[in-house]
């Protein structure tokens, strides 16, 4: 019968009916508790001045595209994976790599780090998600250790243990997100709602619950309930697919980047909106790093909404980028095989250089850098910083 | 035959549709000058925290280079 499954009252069409006004309704809603911007807000908080940043180590192995990567929590480690089907554990402060796994398929889309730190977990086009520990033992294969864990009936674009080794999240081309029980492999959740692939995950903060929040091909955000694999809270702000969010440390906002050319910081849970950006986010507080399809990863501001700085050095598409744990250093991945570290090297704000040239001196020359610095004619320096090392100082 | 061409998927997907628009309706929600005015502040109380933006010492800084610095 064509109406099996309907109540009184319902027909097809008006459920329909009821689904248009409902979503006229959360319009409504949001448009009405939009009652200001976030830099109208943060207009009388300080203006950060220039910020440098210089590549410290530079992580060269992989044979093709660098696809993702992520840290160690020992802030020294991290994983990387690769086009060319190898998934790499290095050692950040002495560029070694520790471990080395060849996976049975190209485009490792996504890879983790175990909290841990004894093991790590990857996958791409073979649609699983596999779980290898970490081991010193020269004589001990890696591969031979191998746990599949996930299964998804298309190819893997994200992944992230929660706050211990023994489970793991999953997103997939497939439209779905799944929580996975590491041991035995069981799937102890799965979240649909996606319309299209999902290309992006990640948990919320550990003290602030047990959510995340996911972006996907249907260029829909979602916020999920890890435990009854509800969703709470759906965005649809962007006009192309969301490569990439990240949930704000305080766990009460994320952002959300899309290749429409705009990344927007959404409030969830409250509400929506904010600014305007791009690619591959990473919030730490006050900053937001994006990296970008020109080669660049900007720095932005995200109380007032402006750019703070542009980073060069990459020779390809920026395609992850990651804080490290404790917040001293974030790692970008590329199209261009490598992985670069760039470090806090010194916060250089051009007001308090005015009239102590001693210091300004004492500046080391560094690569990989920043945009121009206004002229700051009143001092009579102008810095130049080139991406081939040296500092021009012109002092009258 | 009547004209009605509805599936039980299209059915229960617009079932689905609805009742996940009733929660979503139904969840509460505060203004933005009040989000904004608390993500501003936890960005100033953890300002001081931030190594991006407050600096660590050199001697701290496990990726410094371990080069002395030259003074022109």
């Amino acid at each position: 019968m064509a109406n099996e499954g309907l109540r009184d009252n319902e027909t097809l069409s008006s459920l329909k009916n009821e689904s248009e006004t409902l979503k006229s309704k959360l319009e409504e809603e949001r448009a009405k508790l939009h009652d200001v911007e976030l830099h109208q807000v943060a207009d009388r908080v300080d203006a950060l001045g220039q910020f440098v940043m210089k590549t410290r180590r530079t992580l060269k192995g992989h044979g093709n595209k660098v696809l993702c990567m992520d840290w160690c929590k020992d802030k020294r480690r991290l994983v990387s994976s690769s086009q060319d089907g190898k998934v790499i554990v290095w050692d950040a402060f002495t560029t070694n790599k520790e471990h080395a796994v060849t996976m049975p398929c190209t485009w490792v889309m996504a890879c983790a780090y175990a909290p841990s730190g004894c093991a790590i977990a990857c996958g791409g086009l073979d649609n699983k998600c596999s779980v290898y520990p970490l081991t010193f033992d020269k004589n001990e294969n890696m591969a031979a250790k191998k746990k599949s864990v996930a299964m998804h009936t298309n190819y893997l674009s994200a992944c992230s243990f929660t706050n211990s080794d023994m489970q793991i999240l999953t997103a997939s081309g497939d439209g779905t997100c799944a929580l996975w029980d590491v041991e035995s492999g069981q799937l102890l959740q799965s979240f649909h709602g996606h319309a299209a692939d999902v290309l992006c995950l990640d948990l919320a903060p550990s003290e602030t619950g047990n959510t995340f929040v996911s972006g996907g091909c249907d260029k829909k955000a979602m916020v999920w309930d890890l435990r009854s694999g509800q969703c709470i809270q759906s965005f649809e702000t962007h006009d192309s697919d969301i490569n990439s969010v990240r949930y704000y440390p305080s766990g009460d906002a994320f952002a959300s980047a899309s290749d429409d050319a705009t990344v927007s910081t959404s409030i969830c849970l409250p509400i929506l909106t904010l600014l305007l950006f791009m690619c591959s986010p990473y919030t730490v507080g006050r900053l937001l790093f994006t990296g970008y399809n020109d080669y660049t990863i900007n720095v932005w501001d995200v109380l007032k909404g402006t750019r703070v700085s542009i980073l060069f050095g990459h020779e390809n598409r920026v395609s992850t980028l990651r804080v490290s744990p404790d917040g001293t250093a974030f790692c970008s991945g590329s199209w261009d095989h490598t992985l670069r570290v760039r470090g806090f090297l010194m916060y250089v704000n051009i007001g308090l250089l005015r009239g102590i040239p001693v210091t300004y001196r004492g500046i080391r020359p560094y690569m990989g850098i920043v945009g121009p610095i206004p002229n700051d004619s009143d001092s009579g320096f102008r810095i130049y910083f080139r991406s081939s090392v040296n500092l021009f100082p012109l002092e009258k | 035959m009547s004209g009605k061409a509805c599936t039980s998927g299209a059915v229960t997907q617009a079932q689905r549709a609805v009742e996940q628009l009733r929660l979503e309706a139904a969840t509460e929600r505060i203004k933005i000058s009040k989000a904004a005015t608390e993500l501003m502040l936890y960005c100033q109380e953890n300002h001081r925290r931030d190594p991006l933006l407050s600096g660590v010492p050199a001697s701290a800084n496990p990726f410094k280079d371990k080069k002395t610095c030259v003074l022109l």
